[in-house]
């Protein structure tokens, strides 16, 4: 007798879990927990705050950034034969010539600049990202497309990114609850297409007009108070890379605008 | 759509609760206030780096003098310059692993899996595995404490985690000493952690935050990402034994150059046609705006970065005293029944087994009345035999307390027994009712020397190089270390356990104590650190292995000896070579010949103080 109490409510518990989690999945249809009614705005929605004063810490790449290398140096750059040929023909007396000074400068490129970043809320539906190097402007929208692009920072699409699962874990559309929740925080996720052809490095090594530039924006506060940017960007471009290249760049949480120091594109 | 789900739901909340009510009877609940548990993130799979970043640096190696990008202070600056690669082709060397943020940077594969209570499937651990140095650590996940400071340190360090946000937070202490970057730029035994991995899709990242105290005046913040691969890389290991590199080298030779002297310090700057200072200017090198001030900089500027400042006074330790000083003794099991108790100045070492116990030295004797209390813990039987590693205080100190507490059984019966009452002197004349205090005779002698009172002094002595007791089901060894902190000292090795007591001959708090006066010289305790390496082995890739308890500092193994023997060759080494260009005393101590070591032993006050250091080994070295 006892073990079959024991089946029985093993059973009733099992339904009622199953009918548990499967309401919050049925009533909202989208993000648990997200109350109903018109979708707040990308601003209420974010994630994490990444607004305010970055600047970065070359501690990675450290010759390639600090300083501009050599012609020919692309080391770690998964580049294919075409890029390397127009590495290898890299001009910075010709970029200039054509007012092309700002080639490193794309946004395959500027965050691996030594900058500083300015990040503020343009509207309830738009980031902006000011980098004093180059003084580059970044403009990441939440939705709809703005914008022709083929300009230095092309056209970015942004999204507040978290962990899912790629299907649900129960049937006919449902899912029953057994896919996790998402985590209390998450990143910005930034696509960013209609580049024109840059640097992906300052030594000419080149990116082209087919580019899919993706970076998830990651915020880590460190005890102490200090807080972390992480940029973790993946560059796919069929024209001159044999891979996706990928990296990640820190930036350190500044309280104010010291440092702010707005400069043109230097090609050299 | 939204207005026709409203109805269900309600419903659906309705009768759940119902059934929730009659089914679950109460059971399984949560506690009152417990949170929903935190999304954990999965990390978990095989994983190969992409080397987008530094990987000339992670892969084929790293150039001397390219320390751009890191924070180094003077000494890790000074430390990095003094490096001679070649001094991986010594035998304790050669297969040194990398320590934890390193590693992470490696090349090679990784694979990450979760450990989970098999009853309750709660996650108790995340575990990394490395290829390159097979370098395994243990992330834990169930909220234990780290372990107090004078436990062992090890290559991964100790970590725990949890989840925050969409990421792994993770904070790492316990790290051996080792590479920020594998020429030469150092990341202490001191350093500890910050850690965050992110996962996007089937892409990981893992941002470290490295704080040094002693190497470092900022973070060092790097990232390494990772790719998930569909299956098993079938590429593990990393075989590495240590052999004979090169024969017939002084067993004191350590490959370094003096200060300054740095044959390829122009090399870097050279070929890459940077400015000399850039990758030499430490914290300012990872800010903008730095190309441009590197490139005003003189040549003065630069030259100045290669040898210590002139004029400075010496940099004190910034690694805390790992020796807890709250009154209580406190005990650490090392191996099988061998412990190390701390907490009454220098270490204390006790066996235990069928016999009495076996105890190495007892401390200041500040708290020997604890100090016995601990060991009857540990032991149903008394305190049996007591050696000392020294005759200096802090080992010496508790000696006539605990022999006073325990008992010599071998004894009574036995013709020493029967030539009381007037034949015998000190414990010998009442075996039954005294441990048995055991040294090498320099001990006694300096000790009367000093008149210490009779009970405190060591009556079961040896001359020569080794003393030999198997006791407890196990040999130990008393071997004699001439002329090393003093005349009179002794490491005790306990076989079967393989664990070494070395006394002062080794710390990890301070330079060492030449105490000239005793008959100390700076060649014997080099003399001494090798003859303790002699003696151990590695588990793994230079650690684990052998365990080292230290004089004063927390336990180690044969990793930590190294390197404290390299300091103290590479200090002799400079000194020399001053005395031998001329150099006076107050010419050397002006040299600052430990300015790269400072940060980590140095101590301008106390009872030994860099100075005093640097003294005797000149006074020794000119003898």
């Amino acid at each position: 007798m006892a073990g079959e109490s024991v089946v029985t409510r093993r059973i009733a518990l099992t339904t009622s879990l199953i009918v548990l989690a499967a309401i919050p999945n049925v009533c909202a249809q989208g993000r648990p927990g997200v109350p109903l009614g018109p979708p707040p705005s990308p601003r209420a929605a974010a994630l994490i705050d990444i607004t305010g004063y970055w600047v970065s810490l070359i501690t990675e790449d450290w010759r390639y950034r600090q300083f501009t290398p050599p012609k020919g140096d692309y080391v770690s750059v998964p580049i294919n034969p075409a890029g390397r040929k127009l590495a290898d023909a890299w001009d910075p007396a010709k970029d200039e010539a054509a007012g092309e000074q700002c080639k490193a400068y794309g946004a395959a490129g500027i965050m691996r600049m030594p900058t500083r970043l300015h990040i503020t809320w343009q509207d309830d539906d738009t980031l902006k990202l000011e980098a004093d190097a180059g003084t580059q402007t970044r403009i990441f929208h939440f939705g709809s497309r703005q914008g022709a692009g083929i300009d230095w920072q092309g056209i970015s699409l942004a999204s507040w990114d978290y962990p899912r699962a790629p299907i649900t874990s129960g049937f006919g559309g449902i899912d029953f609850g057994f896919t996790p929740p998402p985590p209390p925080g998450g990143s910005l996720k930034v696509v960013t297409t209609k580049l024109r052809p840059g640097y992906l490095r300052k030594n000419g090594v080149p990116y082209g007009a087919g580019t899919i530039l993706t970076e998830y924006f990651d915020r880590f506060d460190l005890p102490g108070g200090d807080t972390l940017l992480l940029v973790t960007s993946e560059v796919n471009d069929p024209e001159y890379l044999a891979q996706p290249f990928w990296t990640s760049t820190h930036f350190k949480k500044q309280s104010d605008a010291s440092g702010w120091n707005p400069t043109p594109c230097v090609s050299r | 759509m939204r207005g026709f789900m409203k109805i269900p739901c309600t419903i659906l909340a309705v009768v759940l609760a119902l059934v929730m009510s009659v089914t679950l009877h109460g059971q399984g609940r949560p506690p009152a206030g417990q949170s929903p548990p935190a999304f954990d993130v999965d990390v978990t799979g095989y994983w190969t780096p992409a080397l987008h970043e530094d990987g000339l640096e992670r892969g084929g190696g790293p150039e001397i003098a390219d320390y751009g990008g890191f924070a180094l202070n003077e000494a890790g600056r000074l430390f990095a310059l003094s490096y001679d690669p070649s001094r991986l082709t010594l035998r304790h060397h050669q297969c040194d692993a990398y320590v934890m943020p390193y590693q992470m940077r490696a090349v090679g594969n990784f694979r990450i899996w979760e450990e989970r209570d098999p009853h309750t499937q709660q996650l108790i651990a995340i575990d990394v595995w490395a290829q390159t140095t097979e370098g395994h650590r243990v992330i834990w996940m169930d909220g234990r404490p780290h372990p107090p400071a004078w436990a062992p340190h090890s290559f991964a360090g100790f970590s725990t985690g949890r989840f925050v946000g969409n990421a792994l937070e993770i904070f790492t202490t316990h790290l051996k000493q080792g590479w920020l970057r594998r020429n030469g730029s150092p990341e202490s035994d001191q350093a500890t952690v910050m850690e965050f991995i992110v996962r996007h899709g089937d892409h990981l990242s893992d941002t470290t935050v490295v704080t040094d105290p002693v190497y470092l005046t900022e973070p060092e913040v790097r990232s390494n990402d990772y790719v998930r691969q569909p299956g098993d890389h079938h590429a593990w290991l990393y075989a590495c034994d240590d052999g004979e590199e090169i024969t017939g080298r002084a067993p004191d030779a350590v490959p370094n150059y003096p200060f300054g002297k740095q044959p390829f310090a122009r090399e870097y700057s050279q070929k890459y046609k940077l400015p000399l200072i850039a990758s030499l200017a430490g914290a300012e090198s990872m800010y903008p705006g730095f190309a441009a001030k590197a490139k005003n900089a003189t040549e003065a500027e630069a030259l100045a970065k290669i040898q210590p400042a002139p004029n400075q006074p010496s940099e004190t330790s910034r690694a805390p005293n790992p020796e807890p000083r709250d009154g209580e003794i406190h005990v650490l099991p090392i191996r099988g029944n061998v412990y190390m108790l701390v907490g009454d100045g220098g270490n204390i070492v006790v066996q235990t087994g069928d016999q009495g116990a076996f105890v190495v030295d007892t401390g200041e004797g500040r708290l020997a009345d604890t100090v016995i209390v601990a060991i009857r813990k540990l032991s149903q039987r008394p305190i049996q035999f007591i050696a000392n590693t020294s005759m200096h205080g802090e080992h010496v100190g508790g000696n006539a307390k605990l022999a006073a507490a325990g008992s010599d059984p071998s004894l009574p019966g036995s013709f020493f027994d029967l030539q009381t009452p007037g034949g015998a002197t000190g414990h010998l004349a009442d075996p039954t009712h005294h441990a048995t205090l055991m040294g090498q005779n320099n001990v006694v002698v300096r000790l009367e020397a000093a008149k210490a009172s009779e009970d405190m002094i060591p009556s079961d002595t040896y001359l020569e190089e080794r003393r030999r007791k198997f006791h407890n089901g196990e040999l130990i060894e008393l071997f004699h270390e001439s002329n090393a902190v003093t005349d009179g000292d002794s490491i005790v090795h306990f076989r079967k356990s393989d664990v070494i007591a070395t006394g002062d001959i080794f710390t990890t708090t301070q330079y060492p104590f030449i105490d000239l006066k005793n008959g100390g010289s700076v060649q014997g305790e080099i003399k001494a650190l090798n003859d303790i390496l002699s003696r151990t082995g590695y588990e793994h890739e230079e650690q684990g292995g052998t365990y080292i308890v230290p004089g004063h500092g927390y336990l180690s193994d044969e990793h930590e000896v190294v390197e404290y023997r390299d300091m103290v060759v590479i200090v002799r080494d400079r000194v020399q070579a001053l005395i031998k260009a001329g150099a006076t005393l107050e010419q050397v101590k002006a040299a600052r010949v430990t300015a790269d070591y400072d940060t980590r032993y140095g101590a301008n006050s106390g009872p030994w103080t860099t100075a005093m250091f640097v003294e005797a080994v000149y006074n020794n070295l000119k003898q």
